[in-house]
């Protein structure tokens, strides 16, 4: 295997971004988890700590950035706009007139929300409390949206197109530049007579010192355990939670020019590429590793965090360690095979293992949870079984086995086994999300830009380059991964703990047999659909596009129902019973003071 | 022995066969139910990451029977004391400014836990007051030993210590900070912000006095 140095600095480049994110957005999911759950049980929170920001130090903040996207998109447009020609100016168009429209009501509606809690102060809020409800000014920009986007489709092609284009690009950008500048110099100018400006942290210090706490804490080792075992463990538990990602792509193959002798220019990237293929030369794919085997790496390696916990519970010399760690590594057996299993099934459909043209296959025609439905029920269950937390934690039940396989551990030692169950969730969420959830896809975007088409029928079709479509793909897949790393956490401060024979029977009797009935009935699905007529593929690859539609639909009015719940107005009900509320009402209510200290 | 009176040998049991619950399949597979529990976990994540986050969280004291995070976020937020709370003790004044106290001892002798301690002072030879009443020259309570019974207030028979400032002691670090003198008992306000009473009080020489004095004794 003949790597020049480019490829090795990409390869190393990825690698680091690949465990980065596993290790920052499982630090995230620890401040995450204590956040969640104060939040679920009615509680403040960590919210304490607060950073002071002097007044000027606030307003630059607000205001530079602001001043440098103001001119940076402007300029852009600008410079590049007389480049662009036909579709390529279209599409930019498009995308800067959609943002101006977005940054507008958003802007508005952030201003209006202050207003309403803060009350009217100059005539710009007497302008936007006059509008009253600000969910009319959601309303307006949806749909302004809506109408510019109609505009656009109905003159396509015409003169007046061409008109609306020039408008939508440069008046566009400099509404943009407008609406940007206008909101950070509001921000700026409303704080102007606070002595300083408090940031509350909401508890992120917390991880922090968490960390630092850990390192300092003392190291110790029961004086008749195992100590190499006992030191080893941690690192078996924590390295394969943290490289089992290399064979995840967390984007779509990158597309860079090729000099003569065949070796990759980083400085000619690909403006835009074609809907379907991979560019054979100049190939950079956004995964670690391109395996053949695949997702038999990720199992492999997920399998060996077992010995860890095994290890961990031989190591120690306690009786309850010991019980812990056969408890884990009974349960991680049994879940493996599940977990193998129900992929089986998707693995005869995709017809690979490779999971970046399992994300191809799902991209061409549906995502995985609508083809293997049960396998994502299944292979949810049993990750979140293979994470051992709650409602499967009986390695580490302290009611019953005190803290289970790592009661003797302490120190970083402990904090390893602690954030490996944090990697672990992340990595199942992204094996999850590019298995099931079709990883950096995007309803109907392709490589080559959006094209929404249901069959044969095409409504709309617009090229993107191709650094955007493929950036879109990577926050698409940290998006997915995200959501299903809050929805294990969700789980995880709903479901009680199981008991250990109905754990078993859950994986034994219930998972594994359940799995192989959904492999034989999507084998013999396979098998019909490839002796069926030509109608039925078609008609499954309409239903295909169906269910991206479905997808796009459910994205869009969760996110419209998002914004409705956050505007939507509180009416409290006040209780003047006790003399208490009586003082607290007299005094405009309950008398808030900042810390002294 | 009340067992020698029934027959031996096993006794029937009498008991109701109970039906075992019918578990249909949306039982069984637990999914339904798993996802009425995450729907509430998230309708009280969202509820109160949104009230939180936009300043709507209920107030405490005002709108408790609301759902929601109800938490008093002290010391940086505190619910004002009940009406009857026993706060703090003050010394009222009378309208010169002087402490209604007459030291008569009453409240010193009513003191459960002997906090409260009087030094009697006499009022200057051509003073009205000389003769009638005295006044406290040091009126110390040890508030570290206070009980808070209130027995002080009840036993005060001229309104000249209360209890409703609706403060509690300030936590300091040494026990001799606990020791309150007389010019700071005097130096607290009531709830309502004065230093007085309702109580009226008839000052020998006012037209309002009873008349008894030193030249009319009947």
């Amino acid at each position: 295997m003949n790597m020049d140095w480019v490829e090795f600095g990409l390869s190393a480049a990825k690698a680091f971004a690949v465990v980065m994110f596993a290790m920052n957005v499982a630090v995230l999911l620890t401040w995450a988890d204590r956040r969640q759950g104060a939040m679920i049980q009615d509680r403040v929170g960590p919210n304490r700590a607060v950073a002071w920001i002097p007044t000027k130090v606030a307003q630059a903040l607000a205001v530079l950035p602001a001043l440098g996207v103001a001119a940076a998109l402007p300029a852009y447009v600008k410079l590049r706009g007389a480049e662009l020609t036909g579709s390529a100016e279209v599409g930019a168009a498009l995308a800067v007139s959609q943002l101006a429209i977005f940054w507008v009501w958003m802007t508005a509606l952030v201003i209006a929300g202050r207003v309403a809690r803060r009350g009217v102060r100059n005539s710009f809020d007497a302008f936007l409390a006059g509008l009253g409800d600000p969910r009319r000014i959601f309303y307006f920009g949806i749909g302004a949206h809506a109408v510019s986007l109609a505009l656009g489709a109905y003159y396509r092609g015409t003169e007046t197109g061409d008109a609306l284009t020039s408008v939508g690009l440069y008046g566009g950008a400099a509404v943009f530049a407008f609406a940007v500048l206008f909101g950070a110099g509001y921000a700026a100018y409303s704080i102007r007579n606070e002595p300083r400006i408090g940031l509350r942290l909401v508890g992120l210090l917390h991880p922090a010192a968490d960390g630092l706490k850990t390192l300092f804490k003392e190291d110790f080792i029961p004086p008749r355990a195992d100590r190499l075992l006992h030191s080893l463990a941690p690192l078996i538990a924590f390295f394969p939670a943290l490289v089992v990602l290399a064979v995840v792509p967390f984007g779509d193959t990158l597309c860079f020019g090729v000099d003569e002798s065949g070796s990759i220019q980083l400085t000619e990237l690909m403006p835009v590429v074609p809907a379907t293929g991979v560019c054979t030369e100049g190939a950079v794919p956004l995964g670690v590793l391109d395996l053949n085997v695949g997702v038999l790496y990720f199992f492999a390696l997920a399998g060996t965090g077992i010995v860890g916990a095994a290890l961990a519970g031989w190591a120690s010399d306690n009786k309850f360690s010991l019980l812990g760690g056969l408890r884990a590594a009974s349960q991680m057996v049994s879940y493996e095979v599940t977990m193998g299993l129900t992929l089986i099934g998707a693995f005869m459909i995709y017809g690979t293992l490779q999971v970046d043209d399992m994300i191809r296959w799902q991209a061409e025609n549906a995502w995985g949870i609508f083809v293997q439905p049960f396998a994502f029920v299944m292979f949810f269950a049993a990750a979140v079984a293979e994470s051992k937390r709650i409602p499967f934690d009986l390695p580490e039940g302290e009611s019953e086995i005190v803290a289970g396989y790592f009661t003797e551990y302490s120190g970083m030692k402990f904090a390893m086994f602690f954030f490996s169950e944090y990697i672990a969730v992340v990595t199942s969420s992204a094996l999850i999300a590019a298995v099931f959830l079709g990883g950096w896809h995007l309803p109907f975007v392709n490589r080559a830009g959006i094209e929404i088409a249901i069959g044969e029928t095409v409504f709309f079709s617009q090229q993107l380059p191709h650094l955007l479509v493929v950036l879109l793909g990577v926050v698409g897949f940290v998006g997915k991964t995200i959501l299903l790393c809050w929805l294990q956490l969700t789980i995880r401060w709903t479901l009680p703990r199981f008991r250990y024979d109905q754990l078993m029977k859950l994986g034994w009797r219930k998972l594994l047999p359940a799995s192989l009935v959904n492999i034989l009935a999507t084998g013999l699905l396979v098998l019909l659909v490839q002796n069926a007529d030509p109608r039925v593929e078609k008609a499954l690859g309409t239903a295909g596009d169906l269910t991206m539609a479905l997808v796009a639909i459910a994205g869009l009015f969760a996110f419209v129902r998002l914004v409705l719940f956050l505007l939507e107005p509180t009416t409290k009900r006040r209780l003047l019973a006790t003399s208490t509320a009586q003082f607290a009402a007299a005094m405009g209510g309950t008398p808030t003071s900042r810390m002294q200290a | 022995m009340s067992d020698s009176t029934l027959p031996l040998g096993p006794r029937k049991i009498v008991g109701k066969p109970v039906p075992r619950p019918k578990r249909g399949p949306g039982v069984q597979t637990y999914l339904p139910e798993i996802a009425k529990g995450l729907a509430i976990t998230m309708r009280h994540f969202f509820r109160n990451t949104k009230e939180m986050a936009l300043g709507q969280r209920n107030d405490p004291s005002l709108e408790a029977i609301e759902d929601g995070v109800n938490t008093v976020s002290y010391p940086e937020q505190r619910r004002p004391y009940p009406y009857r709370f026993r706060g703090v003790h003050r010394l009222t004044h009378r309208e010169d400014g002087s402490p209604r106290c007459v030291a008569c001892l009453c409240c010193s002798t009513a003191c459960p836990s002997q906090c409260i301690y009087i030094e009697a002072g006499e009022y200057p030879e051509g003073d009205p007051r000389r003769g009638y009443e005295r006044f406290p020259k040091r009126f110390v309570i040890d508030e570290l030993r206070c009980v808070f019974c209130g027995f002080c207030v009840e036993a005060c028979p001229c309104d000249a210590i209360r209890m409703d400032t609706g403060m509690h002691a300030a936590p300091y670090d040494s026990r001799d900070q606990f020791i309150y003198e007389r010019d700071l008992l005097m130096g607290f306000p009531g709830r309502d912000g004065t230093y007085t009473t309702q109580n009226p009080r008839h000052e020998p020489g006012d037209p309002t006095h009873p008349g008894i004095d030193r030249d009319h004794p009947h």
